[in-house]
């Protein structure tokens, strides 16, 4: 359209800041982190090359070791966990109801807050007497009610679904008109027997667990997933689900709704239809949302810097963290190693990246 | 949810085939309606349960309370007596020279226990921070307080607690505040107009004073005759003790207690003069007075609020004039190495973490002496999700803009400034969007480039927030903090929901 080299020169003059701060502050950053992870750079020395001996000595640290395995099992399990609860909220959002856009921005929320205030609230949320621990107290104390009313409902729903059958209705077992009958008459039956003094609130000690210490979850005896590991997992979960949510919000709306008539036809159950058509449909963004979701908990370091010495380091070190640490230690500090550490995680998630594209491509549409 | 087809004539049978869908589908919309209410309370409730906690005097209570004192109209309404009485000020509340505060108290003495009136004290409060921050006076020092029964009713006996607080002179005239400025043999204060006088004071009592009184200590002063006198420091909260005897309980107080100790025969008032402000978000109120910076007396908390915002400020003016030059290029200008541009500078810095960066990045602006906001600002300039979204936008628009543009003689600048770039509102708006929220939130960088607690972003600050009581945690400030750096974001999506839920999605489904 333009003339080439004139195009070619405003390109480039176009894309100078750019081109230049990321010159700058990524790829000469970049090459230095590579050039540190080989020398025996402690941030006050003059950098000396020492070949491969600082990712030996990074490899053998067992902070190191603990950073690595902490990070792989919280960018899975995270992972995992937030595709599989943003694809069923997005999936009930995706019903045309009024006041939708209300629930949207509601859900919305934990999103837009910053990680360090949702942490601080978290913490204070998982206190050894906080509300995490209070709502366990309530839910153990009123176990018996609870498990009244699931049992009369299932006993309900059983009953009105075969009188409906009877009649020659095709009623389904998880029938919703039937199942409101059933709720409110299992309420009934709770209140009553809850009045005779069949069953009430159980009087139970208060629950104290301390979540912020070095308690672990092994599996054969190597320490796999600490607790306070876990309670990051879940407020990363509740962060990062309304995002995601919004990615497949936008692919469900591309799935033709033909396809669904077709299922509707079929006869097909809303299980059966989640699993044959919404989830193959939503193949790419999928791939999309893991990619997103691997390179971010990869990275994973504003819950443990925030918590910092509130849980014991091991629980809760992850390579981002271990590099941070590293760099700022006290004294001399092994600038090397967080390099080194810091490319390895680098490579982690490159890696990660590669194989996702190659093994499992998004499909072409 | 399927449609049947409404025959003609509809035979009974199929009008309550019809009865039975719509029931169906009313009730599946029920059970939609109450998963999402139950999602929402999921989703907001740890907000809601912060925003609630953080106005409680003790957030940490056990079991918590949803109903609190604090947002009871009567105790709100008590409050600003109180400041009224106080302070003159019902929002702001405050103990000045020459007010007298009553505060009631009703005891209940069953038969056989003493019958003696409660012992009432003034108590310091000396605020914990972050800095060490300038010592206030306490009102203990200059108050008196006092007991007078008021009657009884059955077992239960009432008491008036007087609060008064003299003034130091007995000058009349127009009554100014200000502030005392640093210490010398002269004592001298500030005025709120900037003006600095030396204080005259002309009695024992003020004289007794003199040496206690530090630098940034508010006091109220008496102007006659062009001199000023002091009437004495002005106290931002009274905090009073009651101790009720064996046997006794408290039956009820003008303002609850907002701590009970020995039993619930020692109650702790944290503060007799609120007033709303001091009462409802006292806590809100500690974060900006009481992260006091010694060298200036200018509050700490605030300093970070307008960090915050100058940082994503410049963020985002940045990324609003080069992310959109550089998504230009990279979206309609032919130019060799447009694809090693694209994937190297654009896809492969996203995907490499941060931390690789940190050690080069550090040492570079520290070489420079950029430890500050700018140095923040130029590691962050242009922001490569942000040239990735723009870049998305303008493939997304129709050529022939730019042909007419060509044919009319204009240049790829003149296209760019006078054709594409009016046309891209809605990017720049989802752009400025993702930029301030992104820059608002960070951590990592702000961490680790800001090494002044007066640079510190909100972020940064608030995290330090948590190292207070060794390592314990202020959670009142902690809440109060969290909530208030909330707030921006939260508006700023209540304002442009759409470019929020516009902003990545589409672009990766699509694109």
């Amino acid at each position: 359209m333009f003339r080439r080299g004139q195009s070619t020169a405003t390109a480039y003059l176009f894309l100078a800041p750019f081109l230049i701060s990321t010159a700058v502050f990524f790829f000469y950053a970049f090459a230095r982190a590579i050039y540190y992870s080989f020398t025996d750079f402690n941030l006050f020395n003059n950098p000396s090359l020492i070949g491969v001996r600082p990712y030996t000595q990074v490899v053998d640290d067992p902070s190191f070791q603990r950073a690595l395995a902490n990070s792989l099992i919280f960018a899975v399990v995270t992972t995992t966990l937030q595709t599989i609860f943003a694809l069923l909220m997005a999936v009930a959002l995706n019903n045309k109801l009024r006041g939708m856009a209300f629930f949207r921005s509601a859900w919305y929320m934990p999103s837009i807050t910053s990680s360090v205030v949702i942490t601080l609230i978290f913490l204070w949320l998982f206190q050894q007497r906080g509300i995490a621990n209070y709502l366990i107290t309530q839910w153990q104390a009123y176990q018996p009610l609870v498990l009244t009313f699931l049992v009369g409902l299932v006993v309900a729903q059983v009953i009105q679904v075969l009188l409906e059958r009877r009649s020659g209705l095709p009623a389904r077992w998880t029938d919703p008109a039937l199942a409101v009958v059933s709720a409110l008459s299992s309420l009934a039956v709770t209140a009553g027997l809850v009045w005779a003094g069949v069953t009430g609130v159980r009087e139970v000690p208060p629950f104290d667990y301390q979540y912020f210490a070095d308690k672990w979850i092994t599996l054969g005896g190597a320490r796999v997933l600490s607790i306070p590991l876990l309670v990051v997992i879940i407020q990363n979960t509740f962060t990062t689900v309304p995002t995601l949510m919004l990615f497949f919000l936008a692919g469900l709306q591309n799935i033709p709704g033909a396809l669904y008539e077709a299922a509707d036809i079929d006869g097909a159950t809303p299980f059966q239809k989640l699993m044959n058509v919404t989830v193959p449909n939503l193949r790419p963004v999928t791939f999309y949302v893991v990619t997103v979701g691997l390179i971010g908990t990869m990275q994973m370091f504003d819950q443990v810097a925030v918590i910092g010495s509130a849980a014991p380091q091991d629980t809760l070190i992850t390579l981002a963290y271990y590099v941070y640490t590293n760099t700022f230690k006290a004294g001399a500090a092994p600038v090397n190693l967080a390099a080194a550490a810091a490319i390895i995680l680098a490579l982690i998630i490159l890696v990660m990246v590669f194989v996702q594209r190659r093994f499992f491509p998004s499909e072409v549409r | 949810m399927t449609v049947l087809q409404a025959p003609n004539a509809p035979a009974p049978a199929a009008r309550a085939d019809d009865r039975w869908l719509a029931r169906r589908r009313w009730a599946r919309a029920g059970w939609l309606y109450a998963f999402m209410l139950v999602m929402s309370l999921f989703f907001l409730g740890p907000f809601l349960m912060g925003l609630l906690s953080s106005m409680k005097d003790d957030p940490n209570e056990y079991p918590p309370r949803l109903a609190i004192p604090q947002l009871s109209a009567r105790y709100i309404g008590a409050a600003y007596n109180l400041g009224v009485q106080g302070g003159g000020d019902g929002w702001n509340g405050g103990l000045s020279p020459g007010r007298t505060v009553n505060f009631d108290v009703s005891v209940r003495s069953p038969q056989g226990a003493p019958q003696a009136p409660p012992t009432v004290a003034l108590f310091p409060y000396q605020p914990v921070s972050l800095v060490s921050i300038a010592r206030y006076a306490q009102a203990r020092d200059f108050a008196q307080v006092q007991v007078t029964p008021t009657g009884s009713v059955g077992e239960t006996r009432s008491y008036r607690i007087t609060v008064r607080y003299p003034a130091l002179t007995r000058q009349t005239g127009r009554v100014v505040t200000g502030q005392l400025t640093a210490p010398t043999d002269t004592l001298s204060a500030r005025l709120e107009n900037g003006q600095v006088v030396p204080v005259t004071l002309d009695t024992p009592e003020a004289q007794a004073v003199q040496f206690n009184l530090n630098q940034y200590q508010p006091v109220e002063l008496v102007e006659n005759g062009g001199r000023y006198y002091l009437r004495g420091p002005t106290f931002e909260r009274t905090p009073l003790q009651v101790d009720v005897q064996r046997g006794q309980s408290l039956e009820s107080s003008t303002l609850p207690p907002s701590d009970r100790q020995n039993f619930g025969r020692s109650l702790a008032y944290r503060n007799v003069t609120p007033g709303v402000l001091g009462y409802t978000f006292n806590n809100y109120r500690r974060a900006f007075n009481e992260t006091t910076n010694p060298a200036t007396g200018n509050s700490l908390f605030l300093k970070w609020v307008l960090n915050s915002f100058l940082y994503a400020f410049l963020r985002v003016i940045a990324a609003v004039v080069f992310c959109s030059l550089a998504g230009y290029a990279l979206a309609r200008l032919n130019f060799p190495g447009k694809n090693l541009v694209f994937i190297g500078a654009v896809l492969f810095a996203q995907m490499v973490p941060p931390q690789v960066n940190l050690i080069s990045n550090y040492v570079l602006l520290k070489d420079l002496n950029l430890l500050n906001i700018w140095g923040l600002w130029f590691n962050g300039l242009v922001a490569a999700g942000g040239v990735f979204l723009m870049k998305q936008f303008f493939e997304g628009m129709p050529r022939e803009l730019e042909e007419s543009a060509s044919i009319d003689g204009a240049g790829p600048f003149t296209t760019f400034w006078r054709v594409m770039l009016p046309q891209a509102g809605p990017a720049l708006i989802a752009l400025s969007i993702t930029q301030f929220q992104g820059a608002w939130n960070d951590f990592f960088w702000p961490l680790i480039i800001l090494r002044e607690n007066t640079n510190f972003t909100l972020t940064v600050g608030l995290s330090n927030f948590r190292q207070l009581y060794g390592g314990q945690g202020d959670y009142g400030l902690i809440l109060a903090g969290a909530i208030l750096s909330a707030i921006p974001v939260i508006i700023i999506f209540v304002i442009f929901q759409r470019y929020f839920v516009d902003t990545g999605a589409d672009s990766a489904v699509k694109g």
